[in-house]
């Protein structure tokens, strides 16, 4: 049997002697320095997530906030529409820039994908804990930036309200942005390399799990788009501090110019928070239907459309805004291209679920949900890619409503749906099940009640970012803020489940779901190196090699009846 | 521009050759309502969508009508797919897994990559059909000016004559001409399906054509004593026009009425608009015209002494009497000098506590109106604070 050596560069070691018993790399060294000096991708992908989390938590204040707002029209919490105002554009700058953008790449990917390539860590450990120290600074930023008079010009940023404003946290927040998409450039750009460099050998381009593939696309996206935005921002600082006319009108700029920088990046932003959460999902529905994924080439493929067409549909954002005809109608055309690949997607995955063997498990909860939810996210997008019924949709709740189904109901279920199924790998316990589906389910009615009520709202004609409403109204907006404390419920029991995992749940094994791919190898919580043993890559999606275990209550890998491990088990794996 | 609509039209030749699904809803709407004279009425909202009232609501109505039943079809596709597998193939532990799955099956998948590329390019069609109608206002139009500013609207018609809500002909193309005084903004009206950004230092178009009169001929139905905006008489006869573009703090205030008036009642309305100020007589003004030019105030300012965006105006003859300068030093003659200057040059003065944020009035309000803005704060005490009623109405009678 021939082992194939570490992928990282340096000497194989192999330190199975040297290593006690119930060393990982949670204990491998103490201290708090251990921690803020660390360069391992482990450490730094946990600091990234309970950072992540914060915001999150933050952000999911201020849309409650938002919410019990709306319950009447006129003022209900706040009799200042400023403060609202502020509400929701801070609830939009933390969710999009400080969670959903860094959450599944630079919390779970920082994490997964060097344990998932069978390395021992990125290609640039140093970097990667710069780009985290990028998100912290800009996070600081974002929240001085209350203490120094608040931002209430919508996460969007548009000119000239956000040139003129006399709000003072405008310039912070901007600055905040700016650093955080350096954060996103070199986590994308350390990706890049990685996957480019460190894959070990065996591990061809269609070998690498799905999630990488996702991954690497997203991070295309990041080290490309995200510099766009850094200009336009620097550019929109340099006109508030020096008034230097670029999209101001009244000193010669032009405001649509604007929307067409922020949306350049913007929109292919999207993908960077959808395409990671498909790559998630792609992992989750393999490894619980027990079979391999269905037309894994097609998927890799539309991968890479989705992250082709994001940087070529950005104008469907101004079909209202004073963009030609001709313009709206080719941005229109194209933007309908992006189905394509989405749609080819959701159809692999169901028919990765035909002939598998399917467990039910809280991942598996969550990859359903988020099958459903992204189905909706998705075909809205339809009705706003028309040009004649966007007219009518555009602004309104409608839209509210389209991209909370892709960026929370999608992306955020995904990220929530990952962490449920690489929890017992990161922290070594499991979580309660039971407890656990019981969250996903309320997270996922409160969700539905929450957000398809807007797009009840938007299409009969309720504009968003609106303080005060027609009365008419009320009705949808007392469900759909009944529907937000719902979800607040779910996700307390989530913090609940996972948290008391730390307290009574039972000791991971290192492959509870029965995966195939290299990162449940590795015991769980994974060693400071990752990987005792030099991995060895086998079919990442081949799982009639792997069997329960009732004694570890997990599953193990046989991989001497993988062919493609051990060339000499092909009659083994054949008789299975 | 000309160049623009060449190739537009040579698309549309080209699209509808394409259309094979657009050959019945997009241009229906927008023709039935014109072959047919005088159509029943608007549309009664449905489920998804709000009062249809414009020529063009058909057509995208029925453009989202066919998306939706794609989407119904999809949305039951993957859910009974789905429940359908996970209860099928649902394991159990201790079972083998299954091997007799397939991995790839390449027809199927170029099959349903094809089918979604089909129907996408349908939606477009139909999409793009129906656009045309709304992107392209018919020559014969009538043109009203509009000035959108933080927080109010400003409508102006040929003959000079201005209003703060919409009055518009009925059964005839009305084209209006936006333009925004600060910052963008974006003009809604859900029951005709249009909307329109307006970016400061541009121009832009939206049009549309209501058929249907509804409203108060030649008389403006809302009380312009009251001090709060409760809106017309009969809610269902007006329309609701909203700001859709984030514009500060006053962006949910921006909503007005759209009154669709038949032709002959319509010319009545807009001669005595741009006449109604100047049928007052001088001493009449501040009871009459002061509430009335007011309602375009108090998006911003208060009767009652409550905090609004700026200052209120219960006692502000004594406070600007009282203090001869504001709060940076700057100097002012007499106290009407402080009003009529914010009005027309709202930065100069700054009361401290408020951001400069006020639309200068200058060109929309002339001299007699200023007028009547400071007689009604001179006798703001002879109305009541929380309704607006004039109090000695009956004596000045």
């Amino acid at each position: 049997m021939t082992t194939i050596p570490l992928p990282s560069s340096g000497p194989v070691r192999d330190t199975i002697e040297a290593r006690p018993e119930g060393d990982n790399y949670l204990t491998h060294t103490r201290g708090l320095f251990s921690w803020i000096f660390t360069l391992d991708h482990k450490r730094i992908g946990v600091m990234y997530m309970w950072s992540v989390l914060g915001a999150f938590l933050l952000g999911g204040i201020f849309a409650l906030l938002v919410r019990t707002e709306l319950l009447t029209p006129g003022p209900t919490i706040t009799e200042d529409a400023n403060t609202y105002n502020q509400w929701f554009t801070l609830h939009g700058a933390i969710m999009v820039f400080l969670v959903i953008i860094p959450s599944i790449p630079a919390a779970l990917g920082n994490f997964i994908l060097p344990v998932m390539l069978g390395a021992k860590d990125v290609a640039f450990p140093r970097l990667n804990l710069f780009s985290y120290y990028l998100w912290v600074a800009g996070a600081i930023l974002c929240v001085a930036s209350l203490a120094m008079g608040g931002f209430d010009t919508g996460w969007t940023f548009y000119t000239p309200y956000s040139t003129t404003t006399t709000a003072g946290g405008v310039i912070p927040v901007l600055t905040a942005a700016f650093v955080l998409g350096f954060s996103s450039i070199f986590t994308g750009l350390n990706f890049v390399v990685t996957v480019h460099k460190l894959r070990p050998p065996g591990m061809t381009w269609f070998r690498m799990p799905l999630f990488l593939w996702a991954l690497y696309a997203t991070a295309i996206i990041q080290v490309l788009a995200t510099p766009v935005l850094g200009i336009t921002l620097l550019l929109l600082i340099v006109e508030r501090t020096v008034n230097i006319g670029i999209f101001n009108p009244a000193m010669g700029g032009d405001p649509v110019l604007y929307q067409h920088f922020f949306w350049f990046y913007s929109h292919p932003a999207v993908y960077i928070m959808i395409l990671p959460a498909m790559g998630i999902i792609s992992e989750i529905i393999a490894v619980n239907s027990h079979r391999s994924i269905f037309g894994y080439r097609f998927i890799a493929f539309s991968s890479i459309a989705i992250a082709m067409f994001s940087f070529i549909v950005w104008g469907h954002h101004m079909f209202t805004s004073g963009q030609s005809a001709l313009l709206n109608t080719l941005f229109s055309a194209i933007s309908f291209s992006v189905a394509i690949p989405s749609a080819v997607k959701v159809f692999n995955w169901i028919a990765t679920l035909y002939k598998g063997s399917v467990s039910l498990t809280t991942p598996m909860w969550y990859a359903l949900a988020f099958l459903f939810l992204f189905t909706i996210g998705g075909l809205t997008g339809l009705h706003l890619a028309t040009l004649s019924t966007d007219v009518h949709l555009h602004d309104t709740y409608f839209v509210v409503a389209h991209f909370h189904y892709v960026m929370m109901g999608s992306a955020l279920i995904a990220m929530i749906g990952g962490l449920h199924h690489w929890w017992p790998k990161i922290f070594g316990r499991m979580y309660d099940e039971r407890l656990g589906t019981i969250a996903c389910w309320i997270i996922f009615i409160g969700f539905n009640v929450t957000f398809f009520t807007q797009f009840i709202l938007g299409s009969k004609g309720m504009p968003r970012r609106y303080y005060d409403y027609q009365p008419e109204f009320q009705i949808y907006h007392v469900i759909s803020t009944i529907g937000s404390y719902t979800m607040a419920f779910g996700f307390v029991l989530t913090a609940v489940s996972l948290f008391g995992s730390f307290f009574t749940g039972r000791k991971a094994p290192a492959n509870p779901w029965g995966g195939r791919s290299l990162e449940w190898q590795c015991t769980s919580p994974p060693p400071f190196d990752n990987f005792a043993k030099a991995p060895r890559v086998g079919d990442c999606y081949d799982f009639s090699v792997v069997h329960w275990d009732e004694k570890t209550g997990g599953y193990w890998v046989d991989e001497s009846a993988d062919p493609e491990v051990n060339p000499g088990a092909g009659g083994a794996k054949a008789a299975l | 521009m000309s160049m623009t609509s060449q190739i537009i039209s040579h698309a549309a030749s080209k699209a509808s050759a394409l259309a094979v699904l657009a050959q019945s809803g997009a241009q229906s709407g927008a023709q039935s309502a014109a072959q047919s004279g005088a159509a029943p009425g608007p549309t009664a909202p449905t489920f998804w969508m709000p009062t249809g009232a414009s020529t063009i609501s058909g057509g995208v109505d029925h453009t989202l009508d066919v998306i939706n039943w794609i989407c119904y079809f999809f949305v039951a596709l993957v859910v009974g797919l789905t429940v359908y597998f996970v209860v099928k193939y649902r394991h159990r532990k201790g079972e083998r897994f299954r091997t007799d799955f397939p991995h790839h099956n390449t027809p199927l998948e170029v099959t349903w990559s094809i089918i979604p590329t089909i129907i996408v390019i349908g939606i477009f069609v139909v999409g793009f059909r129906s656009y045309l109608d709304i992107y392209t206002a018919p020559k014969n139009a009538f043109d009203i000016k509009v000035t959108a500013q933080k927080w109010a609207w400003n409508f102006q018609y040929p003959n000079g004559a201005t209003s703060d809500d919409l009055y518009v002909p009925a059964g005839r193309p009305v084209r209006l001409i936006l333009r925004s005084s600060d910052v963008l903004h974006s003009l809604y009206i859900p029951d005709f399906r249009v909307k329109r950004d307006i970016v400061p230092g541009r121009y832009s178009y939206a049009w549309f054509q209501c058929d249907y009169p509804s409203g108060q001929p030649g008389k403006n139905p809302r009380d312009p004593n009251a001090k709060k905006v409760e809106g017309p008489e009969d809610p269902a006869q007006v329309y609701n026009l909203h700001c859709t573009e984030y514009c500060g703090s006053g962006h949910s205030k921006m909503n007005r009425y759209v009154y669709v008036l038949d032709e002959a009642s319509f010319s009545q309305w807009m001669i005595d608009q741009s006449q109604w100020l100047d049928k007052i007589p001088e001493e009449e003004l501040f009871f009459k015209a002061g509430p009335k030019l007011f309602a375009r105030c108090q998006q911003c300012h208060s009767l009652d002494g409550s905090q609004g965006i700026g200052p209120s105006w219960q006692g502000i003859v004594e406070r600007v009497k009282a203090y001869p300068n504001v709060g940076d030093g700057k100097k002012y003659g007499t106290w009407e000098d402080y009003v009529r200057t914010s009005i027309l040059v709202p930065g100069d003065y700054v009361v401290p506590g408020y951001g400069n944020v006020m639309p200068s009035f200058k060109g929309q309000l002339n001299d007699k109106s200023v007028d009547a803005l400071i007689g009604y704060m001179e006798h703001l005490s002879d109305f009541d604070p929380k309704t607006g009623k004039y109090l000695k109405a009956d004596a000045a009678k």
